[in-house]
């Protein structure tokens, strides 16, 4: 049972309260470690403190220059919609219809949107997502979203 | 008999199975469960019984907690990315 206990000190990081305990209930086992562990009784850890970033304030990084521009948001979506397997290239356009024109069923439709859930980093919630008929429409969404205006 | 399950409500279990497997962490489970997921839905697609989608429904919602806990338990025993995965760090 001692042999145990010291494996499982052993393994786990060295206090400086489990080294008083293992100090006032010596084992044999246990006072190898002791003698082990020396260098992590000595460590002083009030050096060791993480430091702390930066002194100032911290300020948004939305600047005008790092906005998303209606441009950029419709090749993006326009993208992302080319790289779903199913929807043929040179049928797609910003006014191309997902189930009447490219010939998506709703399940596509779905998994469009969820790829473009992760292109732009948030989510659709459902009842806005089943009114995304066409590549222009999640434009808009997007933009109305991030607040781009042209 | 329990009312008539909507579009909507399939379309919402769909996504979320599709995104509950996506967080698979091991690549060779989580590649399997989303498209495991994909063809389900789609095997079932022409169905139109009221009662037999509703049973499909049940079973869906009982494959999207074993899916929800087998993530978890998955992410105990995490391993290495596979050589595949360091390439192209997007979820495909």
């Amino acid at each position: 049972m001692m042999a145990s206990l010291g494996k499982v000190l052993c393994g786990t990081f060295f206090t400086n309260t489990s080294l008083r305990v293992l100090r006032r209930y010596p084992m044999c086992a246990a006072r190898r470690y002791l003698s082990q562990s020396k260098i992590v009784n000595n460590l002083n850890l009030q050096t060791c403190r993480v430091p702390v970033a930066g002194s100032g304030r911290w300020y948004s990084d939305t600047t005008a220059a790092s906005r998303l521009s209606v441009i950029e948001v419709q090749t993006r979506v326009l993208k992302v919609c080319n790289a779903y397997d199913k929807v043929t290239a040179d049928k797609l356009s910003l006014e191309s219809h997902f189930i009447n024109d490219l010939g998506l069923d709703s399940l596509d439709h779905v998994e469009v949107i969820m790829a473009i859930e992760d292109e732009f980093g948030f989510e659709i919630p459902d009842e806005d997502a089943e009114k995304l008929h066409r590549p222009k429409d999640i434009v808009q969404y997007v933009c109305d979203r991030e607040d781009i205006y042209d | 008999m329990a009312a008539p399950v909507t579009r909507a409500e399939v379309l919402k279990i769909y996504k979320t199975m599709l995104r509950e497997s996506s967080k698979f962490s091991f690549y060779n489970y989580r590649m399997y469960a989303v498209r495991r997921v994909k063809d389900a839905f789609r095997e079932q697609k022409a169905v139109s019984d009221t009662s037999e989608i509703q049973q499909h429904l049940l079973e869906a919602h009982r494959f999207l907690d074993i899916i929800k806990r087998q993530a978890i338990v998955g992410d105990l025993y995490k391993f290495d990315k596979l050589v595949i995965e360091v390439e192209n760090n997007k979820k495909h």
